[in-house]
């Protein structure tokens, strides 16, 4: 193939030209092809329904409140996958805790808020951790079928209620903090019950009664908000900021894969963000953005669209599938195929399962270790977080201490300071990323 | 082995839900959504063939799949994302599920028996899991590198600095209000009715403890009162 | 009154338009916004055509030359009608250029777009170098060879795709796009022709080789060419760490997800409506149908009028078309403008 000619937008072009057309002919002829037809600007009218559209039909219709992102919470846009704009906050958060990752991966949540602190957001006022919040119980749905639309509904809005009222106590305005989901499930079941409760006037009036009988309505309405942000939305347009103001480790020998959540990108999944500094704009971009805006080599590889085998009840009680799944599709290939120092996650599910299903594998004579961590992990490490006192690495079944030490930080060094910090914690000195007086809303009663 | 008649009512119960006509519009049989179902590697299960069952009013094929197929389904929603129809095979799924437990078809009481634990939790406190379910001697499958420091899970937990973590029985600190109102919502949604039908057991101690917690409630409300 | 006929768009539509009104004796004004004649064949490098197997730069080159020979033909290149007032019998069109002229009729053949894979991402196009289009396959197979564009080794198996942008709601392209089977048959059989030793299978839903093309094309691609025909819809493209693509489908006569290794991946892509159409509406003060096609009117006995009257469609600017179809669709129309004249005139005389 010719190197001197241009390669044209897929290495199309100079390998096409010598036809029997003449030179002129068969330039024009292809140069079509390097004319982007985008869907992301091409109007696809009245045919693909934009949920957020009804939305705003019905608050002027007098039937909801849509929880606003004001320029208060510093909004920056994003593309998604037909190209509609989605503002994502960047401060004034609500932190939807996910029950998987503070049950099971307690560095994910507290990676995020130790960046956040660094970036200088102030607990309290640009970011708030509180009690009154639950799981969004989809994990046991999809597991089990116990629940159903509007309990799910009613869990969501309860929830997102809170969001929108939880400033009062502190003396600010309603919808002064906006909703972050750190669960990727959560994430991809919220928009599903959205878009259910935007198009069926019967669901909202039954569940209606129960958030009223809650008091939880607003002026007698539900609150639904603008857009259903997850953290690693947050992590992508802040990115650069990360990188440019906090990162201290160079990770550009490292290589790693990225593994996208199916519950992020696939559900609702003209939702997710697709950016064309970020593999073309053809895969979902969160997640690769933050590795590659930290200088790591980013790997494609031949099994990324697949799932990871989480199953939600299958990690139960389908552990075999679970754990094939996991070390055929994703494990191996990423070790093997790419030879990966790291796969990084962006979902609570997908990470578990990762981590903990690698060395079950030597039973079947499929010996394959991968470090697994989330984008924010790896960014918080990076940037300098110790690896067990903040990103919490003990908690992590996969071999993390070998990327921890790829870094140049000596992992046998971090536990010794760790397991003197543990002396420390018995005696009651703890170190708090957060005040905790700011977590108790309205505490638990005798406890 | 049910009659005709009986299969018919599982089958309408799976039409009537809402979301049936958003899920299924009718199928090209393109095959999409098998072709990126991971469960279809595994199991003997199809999207395609849960689509085209319910499609063509197959009712015994239907409730034959709901013995044991569709409990197959990972929910990954990739066969959503994909399909050209815009059907989503594991949207359907999820409501013949929920129509399993509705009329308490055995296999849907066989899948819930191991998921006790996590439904314990979830109607009692809010939260679907906690520290304390996943010690490392309850997975032995996943290997002796689960716990890289040693030390009890609770002060494990509280060296993790973030006050709402410091838990071991939850994942993250419930305040009580909080769990009282999801006992009204599982009340008000006919999930606890449901819950009773598959496991009267499970759904005792349940009563029982959402009883307790009601009332330490009240307690505390008066309490804050008399304060 | 204005007795010339003004069309629009100098494709197989709009060239068969103007031969067609020059052919009475009626002046035509052909204006193509770009600088050459010949529309989507010749604009984007067609091959052979289907069903004559004719070189497009040939069979089109008849079509130019007819209507550039033509005294009554006068061509406006490389602009755009940019206003249009007046009514039937008397419009007065501004162009870009600055110009005006005035017609009693207007043709639109203004055609389509075609359909961009980089919009299905997960199909692998502009991820991956041996990802290619139906128009790319068939200027590879004019330049007479077979080879994989990312290291130029002949393929051992080239899949090709039917229905990209095509039958697809996801993306909002829920239309067929009518030609793309029998044109991926007929590139199947060349690609054999070409290259012996490289194996052909394309992916289907149905197939769609409509009327004579069934044998022509669908049995003789198997017959003569052992093109094998698999039913399955692709899921997603990936590539290997040899450098193959790994296509993931499920045969659904087999009733199993699979995972084969192709050399070359060919997308047969679909009819998108024209992207100016918005533009076209907007200034022809015409409507579009829901897919975003230009809308008809009444059909049976106002056959290719548009919603506004004195304006007549056809071709692919009313939905995805055929070659063959569009040229009759231009001669029709041709018919209907100046007939509708000449009633006109005789209503003026009387």
């Amino acid at each position: 193939m010719s190197t001197t000619e241009p390669k044209g937008i897929a290495g199309h072009g100079a390998f096409f030209q010598p036809t029997n057309l003449s030179p002129e002919d068969a330039r024009r002829a292809t140069a079509w092809v390097e004319k982007v037809v985008d869907k992301r600007t091409v109007d696809l009218g009245e045919r693909m329904d934009d949920v957020r559209d009804h939305m705003w039909e019905l608050e002027r219709e007098g039937e909801i409140i849509v929880h606003r992102i004001t320029d208060a919470h510093r909004p920056r846009m994003v593309k998604t996958l037909f190209g509609w704009d989605k503002k994502i906050p960047t401060a004034q958060l609500w932190h939807h805790k996910s029950c998987g990752q503070c049950g099971n991966i307690p560095g994910y949540p507290t990676s995020l808020l130790w960046t956040m602190n660094e970036l200088g957001m102030k607990p309290g006022t640009d970011y708030l951790d509180e009690t009154d919040q639950t799981s969004c119980t989809a994990w046991n749905y999809h597991g089990s079928g116990i629940g159903n639309v509007e309990s799910l509904a009613a869990v969501f809005l309860r929830n997102f209620h809170q969001a929108y009222v939880s400033a009062k106590k502190l003396g600010l305005d309603a919808g002064h903090f906006y909703p972050l989901v750190h669960c990727g499930t959560s994430y991809g079941n919220y928009k599903e019950i959205r878009k259910y409760l935007v198009e069926s006037p019967e669901l909202r009036e039954r569940v209606k009664k129960i958030l009223g009988k809650l008091g939880r309505l607003v002026d007698g309405k539900l609150v639904i908000p603008e857009e259903i942000v997850h953290y690693s939305e947050w992590v992508h347009v802040m990115r650069n900021d990360i990188v440019s103001k906090l990162q201290k480790i160079d990770v550009s020998h490292l290589r790693v894969t990225v593994h996208m959540a199916c519950h992020y990108s696939k559900m609702v999944h003209e939702d997710a963000i697709y950016d064309p500094e970020v593999m073309g704009g053809n895969r979902a971009a969160t997640g690769t953005g933050m590795a590659q805006a930290l200088g790591a080599q980013v790997i494609d590889y031949s099994t990324w669209y697949d799932c990871c085998g989480f199953g939600f009840r299958h990690i139960i009680s389908e552990r075999e599938f679970t754990r094939s799944f996991t070390i055929d599709r994703k494990i191996k290939v990423a070790r093997e195929e790419a030879n990966a120092d790291l796969m990084l996650g962006i979902d609570t599910g997908c990470i578990t399962t990762m981590d903990k299903n690698q060395w079950i594998g030597r039973a079947h004579e499929k010996n394959y270790s991968l470090p697994i961590m989330a984008d924010i992990q790896f960014a918080a490490l990076a940037c300098g977080a110790d690896p067990f006192k903040i990103v919490q690495l003990q908690w992590h079944a996969s071999p993390c201490e070998e990327v921890v030490e790829k870094m140049g930080i000596s992992w046998a060094e971090a536990k010794r300071k760790f397991e003197a910090y543990l002396a420390e914690v018995k005696a009651g000195k703890i170190e708090y990323l957060y005040d905790p007086k700011l977590a108790d809303s309205m505490s638990r009663a005798a406890a | 082995m049910a009659t005709y008649a009986e299969m018919r009512e599982i089958y309408e119960d799976i039409t009537r839900d809402f979301r049936y006509e958003h899920e299924l519009n009718g199928c090209l049989n393109c095959g999409i959504c098998t072709a990126t179902c991971p469960s279809a590697q595994f199991y003997d299960y199809s999207p395609r063939e849960i689509v085209q069952l319910l499609w063509t009013e197959n009712v015994e094929q239907v409730y034959d799949a709901m013995q044991e197929k569709i409990w197959a389904c990972a929910q990954c929603m990739t066969c959503a994302a994909r399909c050209p129809f815009k059907n989503s095979p594991g949207g359907l799924v999820a409501i013949m599920r929920e129509v399993a437990i509705k009329h308490g078809m055995q296999s849907a009481k066989d899948v819930l028996r191991p998921f006790g634990r996590v439904m314990l939790k979830l109607i009692t406190t809010g939260n679907q899991l906690s520290p304390d379910m996943i010690q490392p001697d309850h997975f032995p499958d996943w290997g002796p590198n689960i716990q890289k420091v040693e030390g009890d899970l609770k002060t494990l937990r509280r060296a993790i600095p973030m006050k709402t973590l410091q838990t071991t029985d939850t994942a993250w600190e419930v305040s009580l209000k909080t769990s009282v109102e999801m006992y009204t919502i599982w009340e008000m949604t006919g999930v606890l009715k449901s819950l009773e039908t598959m496991d009267e057991n499970l759904y005792d101690v349940i009563e029982d403890f959402i009883d307790e917690k009601k009332e330490e409630y009240e307690d505390w409300l008066e309490e804050q009162e008399e304060d | 009154m204005s007795d010339a006929v003004l069309v629009v768009g100098a494709g197989p539509t709009g060239l068969a338009a103007a031969a067609g009104v020059a052919s009475v004796g009626r002046k035509v004004i052909l204006v193509e916004k770009e600088n050459v004649l010949g529309g989507a064949p010749i604009l984007s490098g067609y091959a052979k055509l289907v069903p004559s197997g004719e070189w497009a730069k040939d069979a089109m080159g008849r079509m130019v030359k007819r209507v550039a020979d033509s005294k009554l033909v006068t061509i406006h290149k490389g602009t755009k009608v940019t206003k249009v007032e007046g009514g039937p019998g008397n419009f007065a069109c501004t162009l870009a250029n600055g110009q005006t002229v005035n017609a009693g009729a207007i043709i639109l053949g203004t055609g389509f777009t075609h359909f961009d894979s980089i919009n299905k991402p997960e199909w692998g196009f502009g991820t991956f170098e041996d990802v290619v289009t139906t128009t790319q396959m068939e200027q590879m197979v004019a330049a007479g060879k077979i080879a994989c564009p990312s290291d130029g080794r002949t393929p051992e198996r080239v899949a090709i795709l039917l229905c990209v942008g095509s039958r697809d709601r996801q993306i909002g392209r829920e239309w067929c796009s009518k030609i793309c089977c029998t044109v991926s048959t007929n590139l199947a059989m060349e690609i054999k022709e070409l290259s012996p030793s490289t194996d052909v299978f394309i992916y289907y839903m149905d197939i769609r080789t409509f009327g004579l093309y069934e044998d022509k094309f669908y049995w003789k691609s198997q017959e003569e060419f052992r093109t094998k025909f698999v039913k399955a819809r692709i899921a997603e493209v990936t590539r290997s760490p040899d450098g193959r693509l790994l296509v993931k489908g499920e045969d659904t006569l087999v009733k199993r997800p699979i995972v084969i290794p192709f050399d070359i991946v060919v997308h047969a892509i679909g009819m998108d409506p024209n992207e100016l159409n918005p533009e076209i509406a907007r200034v022809f003060g015409v409507g579009l149908e829901k897919h975003g096609y230009i809308e008809r009117g009444e059909q049976y006995t106002s056959t290719f009028s548009s919603t506004r009257p004195g304006i007549y469609v056809g071709g692919s600017a009313l939905g995805p078309e055929d070659i063959d179809t569009s040229i009759s669709h231009g001669l029709a129309m041709a018919m209907r403008a100046v007939g509708d004249l000449a009633a006109m005139g005789a209503r003026a005389a009387a």
